[in-house]
């Protein structure tokens, strides 16, 4: 009987641990959030968000934001927005349901302002 | 006379008219993973890159905040402990493809590529091979070279010192288009 319930105790202790161990491994391990369950820091039209970067460039790294303008051009990784922003596309086969001469909003993520390009550069960009 | 002068101004201004091919969304990788340890490796697929195809010059940029790796929390300790890119957001290259010809490259074509690497504010000097190749209207370049964690003074701490390579790999594959 007094075996049995240190068995049961050694059973129970070890399952807590693996359990812990389990759900540590699960917290290190996480993938990275992902853009569309991300929060929106800005929303407003490209213009307004290009005028925002040039005042203070620093400020705006890293951050998620939901912009709408003019289609300027395409390349098969993404749009550019008002000749001024680069919107890396998360999916490109968007694409080809694009019609350029419409007016486009997007959630994406700012990465920074390039100066070799002087366009602002967002990635993972999703179609609103 | 004038007529000569003229011509002659005109050869000039069309040959100070550089020709260059660029991308917006070059993939740059590092490696440094130990053997049989979760690999800390990751990817940058915004790079932006510029070639002047007649003097063979080459500038490019990135920012670190866009390398993505498989774990969030691997990602955070990259950015806040080891790159602050807060602090350094970006990550320039400056320098020259050694007799670059745009004109030879046809299947594969290898070149030095020498220049200025700038990680945390730091430089470095870099010497590898750049291999080039065209696909349709599009310039492809790809390179690869390796850097140490203190040439930039990125400091690994003890407890994950054998988890990190000290000799990061550094892999380049570039897409330029002409820039009209």
């Amino acid at each position: 009987m007094n075996l049995l319930k240190k068995n049961k105790l050694v059973i129970i202790i070890l399952l807590v641990i693996a359990v812990s161990v389990g759900a540590i491994y699960a917290y290190a391990m996480q993938a990275p959030t992902k853009i569309e369950s991300k929060k929106v820091d800005f929303t407003g039209t490209s213009d307004q968000l290009f005028l925002k970067i040039l005042e203070d460039p620093a400020a705006w790294q890293d951050k998620i934001v939901v912009i709408s303008g003019k289609v300027t051009s395409l390349d098969d990784k993404g749009i550019l927005l008002s000749a001024s922003i680069y919107c890396q596309l998360k999916d490109t086969t968007v694409l080809k349901k694009i019609n350029p001469t419409n007016d486009i909003s997007l959630k994406g993520r700012i990465i920074g302002y390039d100066d070799l390009l002087e366009e602002l550069k967002l990635d993972q960009c999703i179609i609103q | 006379m004038k007529k000569i002068l003229l011509l002659a101004f005109l050869f000039l201004s069309v040959s100070i008219v550089a020709q260059k091919y660029y991308t917006k969304t070059g993939k740059t990788q590092f490696k440094a993973s130990v053997e049989a340890f979760e690999p800390v490796e990751a990817t940058n697929n915004s790079t932006t890159a510029i070639i002047n195809v007649n003097s063979g010059e080459i500038a490019s940029l990135l920012f670190v905040k866009a390398f993505n790796f498989r774990v969030a929390l691997m990602q955070e300790h990259f950015n806040e402990n080891y790159m602050d890119s807060s602090t350094f957001p970006k990550a320039t290259f400056k320098g020259t493809i050694v007799g670059f010809n745009l004109s030879e490259i046809s299947d594969t074509k290898k070149y030095i590529l020498n220049g200025i690497l700038t990680v945390r504010g730091i430089e470095k000097e870099i010497e590898t091979f750049a291999v080039f190749s065209k696909k349709e209207d599009k310039l492809l370049m790809q390179a690869s070279f390796e850097v140490q964690t203190a040439d930039f003074k990125i400091k690994i701490p003890k407890i994950v010192r054998n988890k990190i390579a000290g000799t990061i790999t550094i892999s380049l594959a570039y897409e330029f288009i002409e820039k009209k």
